[in-house]
């Protein structure tokens, strides 16, 4: 979860918004952190370079949570 | 009840309220450049075109006003005016109906990105526009989602769909995804045209659930994806999909079911491959450009494609530099010469990286000046990006190198 967050906050930054303090499981990645495609795709490639999974192969993230139990392959 | 035929943010547009803004309006201007792109006003701004047979350019409202120059454009241009000469007053939908048929001069250009790194000028009649627009009383009842960006082709082969049948638009292009199964739901959309991208966005919010009264889902824009197709069966167990190959040159021009795309007999003559296996397009098929490069009257479009009959296509790959990102092409020397700009950068190398959202995503290679912080220099880069490029041309990630690959001639190497 901590490396995800960084993960996002280093996107949030480099996009010139604000740094988030903590991840929640439930958080849903496009309502809650406002997340459009372009930073879907992003994210999406940031994670494969740090953890060689692909959270969008199946086509059905929608949260968090989902994203953790992709990279801990549950 | 009245008809409606614009469901945007809320706010239902009759056609009765069209047919009067069409008749109250009393200027006409050579562009059409709409802040936010409110697609109401981009329509109303078309419709009023096309009655009074004046020419239009439609400029995507996402583009920066650096960017509007270096199409040629002078900004101060786009709020030009003039007063109307003749004012109609159309007192029925049939009138105005009537009346596009008979169009003759009509021309309505846009801007697609060029192979040069500057975007070409693509001018089209009524009749390249519409030539796959179909009109029919079986289509009376038709709901559209309108999924698309109103001032880019597909987009406006939807709208013309739609409007030419007098059905309703329900644009839900940036609605928040969440609110889409909401949408259909509530005005029982039939139809949706869409890229791969706003697909895979939008799945996981109808996952679970069926839409009964969908009848057709289309692709445009991008990479057949056959495991995308499944899902969204699932999920639309009564739509027909069909994907659709359109690009700013030639409009709308195939259309396929599954990845296999059909030539109809009247374009069969006007398409060709070549020994290399690029599919190439008569100019007859394509709206009018000062800055389209044709090879004896054909256009080579760079798409590779394989011939499975005489009739019938799959498309391979792309041979030419431009990035497809969620289905808006990208030309990397675009990006890379607005960036070069930025002091600080030596050079630069834009290129793509697949992933399963958008397809593919640009990212960038600099290398920078020495002496500047890495953090805030990403920072800077991608804020000039934003403020210079549309949205899909800022490159997401930016690594700092020592070097770039190149070729022998010393030409980029973007692999």
């Amino acid at each position: 979860m901590n490396k995800l967050l960084l993960i996002i906050n280093e996107m949030r930054e480099e996009a010139g918004h604000e740094s988030i303090e903590s991840l929640e499981a439930s958080m849903d990645l496009r309502e809650d952190l406002t997340l459009d495609s372009f930073m879907l795709a992003e994210l999406t490639v940031r994670i494969e370079d740090e953890f060689d999974v692909d959270i969008f192969e199946d086509g059905i993230v929608q949260t968090i949570g989902e994203i953790i139990a992709k990279i801990e392959g549950v | 009840m009245e008809k409606v035929f614009l469901v945007h943010n809320k706010i239902a547009y009759t056609y009765e309220k069209l047919l009067l803004d069409l008749n109250n309006k009393e200027n006409e201007s050579p562009y059409l450049y709409v802040k936010d792109n409110h697609p109401y006003d981009i329509f109303l701004g078309i419709v009023h075109s096309l009655l009074f047979d004046y020419p239009i350019e439609v400029l995507d409202g996402d583009f920066s006003e650096n960017e509007i120059s270096e199409l040629g454009i002078n900004v101060n241009s786009l709020t030009l005016k003039t007063k109307m000469k003749e004012r109609l007053n159309f007192q029925k939908l049939d009138e105005i109906m009537q009346r596009v048929k008979d169009i003759e001069n009509w021309q309505l250009t846009l801007y697609t990105s060029g192979t040069t790194g500057r975007p070409k000028k693509m001018s089209h009649t009524f009749h390249t526009l519409t030539r796959n627009v179909k009109i029919h009383k079986k289509f009376d009842n038709d709901i559209w989602a309108f999924a698309y960006n109103p001032t880019h082709m597909a987009g406006l082969q939807v709208f013309f769909q739609a409007f030419l049948n007098q059905n309703t638009l329900i644009y839900i292009f940036d609605e928040s995804m969440k609110k889409v199964p909401a949408l259909i739901e509530e005005f029982q959309i039939t139809h949706i045209s869409s890229t791969a991208t706003f697909y895979r966005n939008v799945l996981p919010y109808l996952h679970g659930n069926t839409y009964a009264m969908v009848k057709r889902v289309t692709f445009g824009g991008e990479k057949f994806d056959l495991l995308l197709e499944d899902k969204l069966k699932a999920v639309f167990p009564n739509a027909k999909m069909i994907n659709i190959y359109a690009s700013t040159e030639a409009g709308s021009l195939f259309t396929a079911q599954h990845d296999t795309f059909e030539i109809s007999p009247e374009h069969q003559q006007w398409v060709k491959i070549t020994a290399q296996q690029e599919l190439c397009i008569h100019h007859s098929l394509l709206g009018h450009s000062e800055s389209l490069s044709l090879v004896n009257d054909w256009f080579h479009t760079g798409d590779l494609i394989e011939m499975v009959d005489d009739t019938h296509f799959k498309f391979q790959s792309r041979q030419s530099d431009m990035i497809n990102v969620g289905g808006y092409k990208v030309n990397p020397l675009e990006v890379e010469n607005i960036l070069m700009q930025v002091p600080g950068v030596i050079d630069i190398l834009v290129k793509s990286k697949k992933n399963s959202v958008t397809g593919e995503l640009l990212v960038a290679d600099v290398i920078k000046n020495q002496e500047i912080d890495e953090r805030e220099f990403k920072k800077e880069l991608k804020q000039y990006a934003s403020i210079h490029l549309q949205e899909w041309k800022v490159p997401r990630i930016i690594k700092f190198v020592d070097e770039l690959p190149s070729t022998r001639t010393g030409k980029k190497v973007r692999k």
